[in-house]
């Protein structure tokens, strides 16, 4: 029995162990800063609790090789802002560092703009770009469901009980 | 000299009447065949109750097809119109959501309970395999599924389903987003709602088969010399459904008062989620050996599941008689259960391009 269990180990261990071995990331400042800064943005419209993914989307777009379509100097004071932890500036930063507001998800980023256009007021947040939180389906169905949950699950029970 | 048989008793009740004329036509009294006792138990029923969490899946399933838009476009905007706009839309999709998480503590349940009752002993080591096989139907299931309601979460899932596809390289061609003239999103679609589907009411088929051919395995704990007590399966039958009822009441309490969430339209090229809890045991492996770890890990789990008859062989199906198994399994349970809260707890990390 004891050497069934240590080929157990054996496969497990010689399974695990033939995981490749992590590597670096790499390439980052080919991506360019336009693309970085639209995923900063969706991070930061859909999640502000994630400030530094976005953060080091907003880097990445820094240290870019092709800053096509993007006024740098606005995405450094978006860091900046990052860095003291006003996401609400930062976003509104990045916006207009590309000139445009998320809109639709990124999913295929078009080729950017040469040269951003300047938005004069923050972007509205689609839904899309909103969580849904988890909350009860409420209204009149919900009473009428948790009813009859609660009758399924005596019955239930009783049953069980007299059957066996 | 030659006996007369006694013709059989004519059914009086209109009820009686009623059963006759169905029997006669579909055997049902066939399905009268005797079980032991200790089929009647909760424990016992696990099975059962995963295969009507199943029908539940497929019935909620077909209700969401209805509405879902299954295009990049179009997915995540219809599962919103699910939860916003569609009569009992956010209800169904909350039902579909625990009664995925129900099958899959259920299917695992019922696992445990086959290998600790040593259950898959001769002759039954082919009905232990094809259970591997459900279990492995059913995890797919629930990934495809966590893929199709399309938010960031379902969008990383991909992303990651994608890089596995290249590890395998010539034999993960189905997983690339260029195959096929449809995106990967629709073609995960036709495999979650159908291909899965067959395949699960197919393998569960041969498994139910393979039950009703060797019978219920005998209990591991009883020491009486005489035979143990029979009762008809129907019996059995009519537990499962009364504790089917509670499974719906308590799934139908989940899906009013904790619906799923529903995340912010996917982006592609950022990692800001983790994977829901039945998956999450192999993002610390994730953490370690880059995304290619989800591959081996799984591959482990299951090469060792299927090997469980092979190594575990000898007659004995009392667990306290089997201890260094029962001690192999706890480690191995213990240790996912510890990397699922282990992962809980750990900040969200990038996996896509560490290899």
């Amino acid at each position: 029995m004891v050497k069934a269990v240590a080929t157990f180990g054996v496969i497990a261990w010689i399974l695990l162990g033939a995981a490749p071995a992590a590597s670096a990331h790499m390439g980052e400042e080919n991506v360019p800063a336009f693309t970085d800064i639209q995923e900063g943005i969706a991070i930061l419209a859909g999640q502000p609790d994630l400030m530094d993914n976005a953060m080091d989307k907003v880097h990445d777009a820094l240290d870019s090789n092709d800053q096509n379509g993007v006024d740098v100097a606005l995405v450094r004071q978006a860091y900046a802002a990052l860095r003291r932890g006003d996401g609400a500036n930062a976003l509104l930063l990045l916006e207009q560092s590309v000139g445009a507001c998320p809109g639709a998800p990124v999913l295929n980023p078009q080729p950017p703009p040469r040269s951003p256009e300047p938005l004069t007021s923050p972007c509205p947040h689609p839904q899309h770009l909103q969580g849904l939180s988890r909350s009860a389906v409420g209204g009149g169905q919900e009473t009428v469901f948790l009813v009859l949950a609660g009758v399924m699950i005596v019955v239930g029970l009783m049953l069980a009980r007299r059957i066996r | 000299m030659t006996t007369v048989e006694a013709p059989p008793e004519a059914p009086r009740t209109r009820r009686q009447r009623l059963f006759a004329a169905l029997d006669e036509r579909l055997g049902l009294s066939g399905l009268q065949y005797p079980v032991p006792e200790h089929a009647n138990k909760l424990a016992y029923s696990l099975g059962g109750l995963t295969l009507i969490t199943f029908i539940l899946m497929v019935v909620t399933g077909v209700y969401l097809t209805q509405f879902y838009n299954p295009t990049v476009g179009g997915a995540h905007s219809s599962v919103r119109s699910i939860i916003t706009s569609v009569s009992f839309g956010k209800f169904v999709r909350g039902f579909h959501y625990w009664g995925a998480m129900a099958m899959i503590v259920l299917i695992g349940l019922h696992l445990l309970r086959v290998f600790v009752s040593g259950s898959f002993k001769r002759p039954r080591e082919f009905n232990w395999v094809l259970g591997v096989v459900l279990a492995g139907i059913t995890a797919t299931l629930f990934f495809t599924g966590t893929v199709l309601k399309w938010d960031q979460e379902s969008l990383e899932a991909l992303e990651h389903n994608i890089e596995l596809g290249k590890i395998l390289g010539k034999f993960g061609f189905w997983f690339s987003p260029s195959f096929g003239g449809v995106s990967i999103l629709t073609r995960l679609y036709v495999v979650h709602i159908a291909v899965l589907p067959l395949l699960f009411v197919l393998v569960v088929a041969a498994h139910m088969l393979l039950v009703k051919r060797h019978g219920m395995a005998p209990s591991p704990f009883r020491k009486e010399p005489e035979p143990e007590p029979t009762r008809p399966f129907t019996k059995h039958l009519a537990e499962l459904g009364a504790l089917s009822l509670v499974l719906v009441g308590v799934l139908t309490i989940l899906a009013v008062l904790a619906p799923p969430p529903h995340g912010p339209a996917p982006v592609a090229g950022i990692e800001v989620t983790k994977p829901p809890w039945p998956m999450l045991w192999v993002y610390p492996v994730e953490d370690w050996v880059g995304v290619g770890g989800i591959l081996w890990a799984t591959v482990a789990i299951f090469l060792v599941l299927f090997l469980v008859p092979l190594v575990d062989r000898g007659p004995e199906r009392d667990p306290r008689k089997r201890l260094p198994m029962m001690i192999a399994a706890g480690v191995v349970v213990l240790t996912i259960i510890a990397f699922i809260i282990y992962a809980a707890v750990q900040p969200v990390a990038s996996h896509i391009g560490m290899g």
